[in-house]
C-alpha cells in the first residue's frame, strides 16, 4: 500500500514523466467513460428497475415468502461457508508460511484451483459425487441423507468456490512478516496456541478481515456452482442469485431487480468496507514496518 | 561449567553448518562466537537457545541433558539480530510477554509483573517510552527493549545474535560498553555472536573463533590476538601481512625476497608467515651497505607508497620487491625517521608466526 502511494507521488514530481494535458485528459475520460458505461449504468439500472413501480411495490417484492426464504438461505449458506473457509484459510496460510514440508507447492497450487475452474464444473463435481447416481449416492440414500438439491450441497459448492480468498490474502502477508516474532515468542516460553493468539493473529488481523469480506461477498453472490447443485426448488433451495434468475425469467422485473438490488447493496457495502480496510490496514502495515 | 557442547553436527541440505563442535562455556562469563558469515556461529547459538536441533552430538546445561528441553525449560534469554520485537505491542507489553505467557500457577500477579517490567525498563533507560510501539523507536532503543524482554524471564543464560550488527558505529560503541557494564553487574552467563573482531576482542572474556563449521581457537582476547592457532585466525583477527614461504633445511625463505628466518623442526615444503603491521620495523637506508638488498641487521630495502597519518599512529604502505607490506608505528617515531612518500627505507620483520601449509604445525618467529 505504502509503496504504491510513494510511487505515484514520485511520478507526479517528475516532469519528464508528464504527458501533455490532452493525453492525460483523454486517458482519464476514456477510463471514466468505460466505468460509467459498464459499472455505474448497470448499477443505476438495477435500482431504477427495482423501484420503477414505487417503493411499496419494492418492499412487497422483498417481503414475498419465496424471496424471504431465498434471503434466509443465502445468509445461512454464507454463515456456514465463510467461518469454515476462514479457519481453513488461516490454517493453510499458517502451514505454508511458517513450516517447511514436502508437497508445499502442490498445496499452494490446489488452493488456487477454484479460481481456475469454472464454477459450473465445481457444482457438477458435487452432483457426480453425491447425486443419486453418484459415487456416494446409494450410500447416502440408504442412510437417508440428502446432499445434492439440499442445504449441504449448497454449502459444499459455496465453500469450494470461495476457499481461496482468505488463504490467498494471508499467504503473502505472512510470508512478508516472516517467522521472527514467532521465534521470539518461542524463546520467551510461549506455547503454540499462545503464539497464534498473541503474536500471529494480531499481526494478520486486517488481512484476515479483508479476505473474509471478499469471501463473504463471493459466497452470497455465487451463481454457477450453486445453480448446479440447487435444483431450484422455490422456497427451499433457491439462494438469492438463483431467485433473481427465476423471477427474471418469469418477467417479474420488479421482484427480480428488488432482490438483485440487495445483492448490489451487499457489493457496495463490501466495497466501502474494503476501501476503509485498505486505508486502515495500509497505515497499520506501514506503521509496523521496521 | 554451565554449558557443555560436545560433537555437535548440523547440516542444512548439503551445507555443513557445524562439524563436530566441542565447547565449554563457564558460569558467569561473557563469551564471543566470532567468525565470518557461514562459519556456523549463529547456528551454534540457535542450538544453544533451542531454536534449532543438531543432527548429532550432545548438549548439557548445568549438568543436565538439554537437547530434549524446550527453550522455556532451558531458561535462556535470546536477543535476536533484528530484535524481532512484537510490532503490535507496546514496549511495556513486549517486555512483559515472557511473564504473561507463564502458566497461571507460575505467573506473578499483575502488580508484580508491572513492577518487574518497570524496573527492567529503568535499567535499560527506557522507562519514559513504555507506551511506545517498536516502530516509534530508534535502533539502539529497540535493541535495549529486546534485551529487557529477554532478561524479564530471569534466564540462566543470555544469548545474543549479532547484538550490535544493525546499529551505526557510534551507537554500537556506546551499547557495547553499556552491555559490558551490565554483564559485570549481573554476572549472567552470556554468549554473543559477532563477525566484528574488534567487538569480540573488546567485549568478551573469552573468544571462540569459528570457520566453516569448526572451532579454530578458543582463548582470552589477548591470547587469540597474539598467538593465533591457525592461519585463518591470523588472517581474520586484525590486519596482517602474509608472506608465502618455502621451508628448506630448517630455514624459511619468503618467495621472491632475500629474507629468511629459522624454521627449526619443520619439514621442508610450502609455508605461510604472518606479521602484524605493528610487529614490523622501519629502519633508515643508511644502515644498508651500498647496493646491498639486505642490511647487516636483516632488513630489506623497500619503497614507501603511501603514508596515512591520522591519529596517534601512522599506517605506512610499502613496496618490498613487489610485495605489499603494511606497517603501523607511532607518528613521533615516523617523524624521527624522516621518511616520506616515495622514499626508500629498510623493512625489518619482527615478531610473527610461521605455519607449515597443509600440516597442523606452527612456530613463532622473533627476530627483534
Amino acid at each position: 500500500m505504502r509503496t504504491r502511494v510513494n510511487g505515484s507521488s514520485a511520478t507526479l514530481e517528475r516532469p519528464a514523466l508528464r504527458d501533455p494535458a490532452w493525453v492525460r485528459w483523454a486517458l482519464i475520460g476514456l477510463a471514466l467513460g468505460f466505468l460509467v458505461l459498464f459499472v455505474v449504468l448497470p448499477l443505476i439500472t438495477v435500482f431504477a428497475q427495482a423501484l420503477h413501480r414505487g417503493i411499496s411495490a419494492y418492499f412487497d417484492a422483498l417481503a414475498e415468502p419465496d424471496a424471504l426464504s431465498a434471503i434466509r438461505l443465502t445468509l445461512l449458506v454464507a454463515a456456514i461457508a465463510v467461518p469454515v473457509n476462514l479457519v481453513f484459510g488461516v490454517v493453510a496460510a499458517w502451514a505454508i508460511t511458517k513450516f517447511e514440508f514436502s508437497g508445499k507447492s502442490l498445496l499452494i497450487t490446489l488452493i488456487d484451483l477454484p479460481f481456475s475452474v469454472s464454477p459450473v464444473i465445481s457444482g457438477m463435481v458435487y452432483v457426480l459425487l453425491f447425486g443419486l447416481h453418484g459415487w456416494f449416492g446409494p450410500w447416502l440414500r440408504d442412510h437417508d441423507l440428502q446432499v445434492v438439491f439440499a442445504l449441504p450441497g449448497l454449502v459444499l459448492a459455496t465453500m469450494f468456490v470461495t476457499f481461496p480468498f482468505v488463504a490467498r490474502e494471508l499467504i503473502p502477508l505472512m510470508q512478508e512478516q516472516g517467522i521472527e516474532e514467532e521465534e521470539a515468542a518461542v524463546s520467551l516460553g510461549a506455547c503454540g496456541w499462545q503464539i497464534f493468539w498473541r503474536v500471529t493473529l494480531p499481526n494478520i488481523r486486517w488481512g484476515l478481515l479483508y479476505g473474509t469480506l471478499l469471501c463473504n461477498a463471493r459466497a452470497m453472490g455465487e451463481f454457477g456452482a450453486v445453480s448446479v447443485v440447487s435444483g431450484h426448488i422455490r422456497g427451499l433451495t433457491n439462494t438469492m442469485p438463483l431467485h433473481v434468475e427465476i423471477l427474471y425469467n418469469e418477467y417479474n422485473f420488479v421482484g427480480a431487480f428488488a432482490v438483485a438490488s440487495l445483492l448490489a447493496l451487499l457489493a457496495l457495502v463490501t466495497l466501502v468496507a474494503k476501501s476503509a480496510l485498505e486505508w486502515k490496514w495500509g497505515e497499520s502495515l506501514a506503521g509496523s514496518r521496521h | 561449567m554451565t554449558i557443555r557442547v560436545s560433537g555437535i553436527c548440523k547440516r542444512f541440505g548439503s551445507f555443513v553448518a557445524l562439524d563436530r563442535v566441542d565447547l565449554e562455556i563457564r558460569t558467569g562469563e561473557l563469551l564471543a562466537l566470532l567468525g565470518p558469515s557461514g562459519s556456523g556461529k549463529t547456528t551454534l547459538l540457535r542450538i544453544l537457545g533451542g531454536l534449532e536441533r543438531p543432527d548429532q552430538g550432545s548438549l548439557t546445561f548445568f549438568g543436565e541433558a538439554a537437547l530434549g528441553l524446550t527453550p522455556r525449560d532451558r531458561q535462556v534469554g535470546f536477543v535476536f539480530q533484528h530484535y524481532s520485537l512484537f510490532r503490535h505491542m507496546t514496549v511495556f507489553n513486549n517486555v512483559a510477554f515472557g511473564l504473561d505467557v507463564l502458566a497461571r500457577k507460575d505467573r506473578p500477579s499483575r502488580a508484580a509483573i508491572t513492577e518487574k517490567v518497570t524496573e527492567l525498563l529503568r535499567m535499560v533507560q527506557l522507562e519514559p517510552l513504555a507506551d511506545r510501539y517498536p516502530s516509534q523507536l530508534s535502533g539502539g532503543q529497540r535493541q535495549r527493549v529486546a534485551l529487557a524482554r529477554a532478561l524479564a524471564i530471569e534466564p540462566r543464560v543470555l544469548l545474543l545474535d549479532e547484538p550490535f550488527g544493525a546499529l551505526d558505529a557510534k551507537v554500537r560503541k556506546e551499547l557495547r560498553r553499556w552491555l559490558r557494564r551490565l554483564h559485570d553487574e549481573m554476572h549472567i552467563t552470556s554468549v554473543f555472536v559477532t563477525h566484528d573482531q574488534e567487538e569480540a576482542l573488546e567485549l568478551a572474556d573469552r573468544v571462540v573463533v569459528m570457520n566453516r563449521g569448526r572451532i579454530e581457537q578458543v582463548g582470552i582476547p589477548s591470547q587469540v590476538y597474539n598467538d593465533p592457532a591457525s592461519p585463518f585466525v591470523y588472517d581474520f583477527l586484525g590486519n596482517v601481512n602474509r608472506f608465502d614461504c618455502v621451508i628448506e633445511a630448517g630455514v624459511a625463505r619468503i618467495a621472491g625476497l632475500e629474507m629468511a628466518f629459522p624454521a627449526v623442526g619443520m619439514t621442508a615444503g610450502p609455508a605461510v608467515a604472518f606479521f602484524r603491521p605493528h610487529d614490523i620495523e622501519l629502519t633508515r637506508l643508511e644502515a644498508f651497505a651500498k647496493e646491498e638488498a639486505v642490511s647487516a641487521e636483516g632488513a630489506s630495502r623497500a619503497q614507501v607508497r603511501h603514508i596515512y597519518a591520522i591519529g596517534p599512529s601512522a599506517r605506512i604502505e610499502l613496496d618490498c620487491a613487489g610485495h605489499s607490506v603494511e606497517v603501523v608505528m607511532d607518528q613521533d617515531r615516523l617523524r624521527g625517521l624522516g621518511v616520506n612518500g616515495g622514499d626508500w627505507c629498510g623493512v625489518k620483520l619482527g615478531r610473527g608466526r610461521l605455519f607449515r601449509a597443509g600440516v597442523v604445525a606452527a612456530t613463532s618467529i622473533d627476530q627483534r
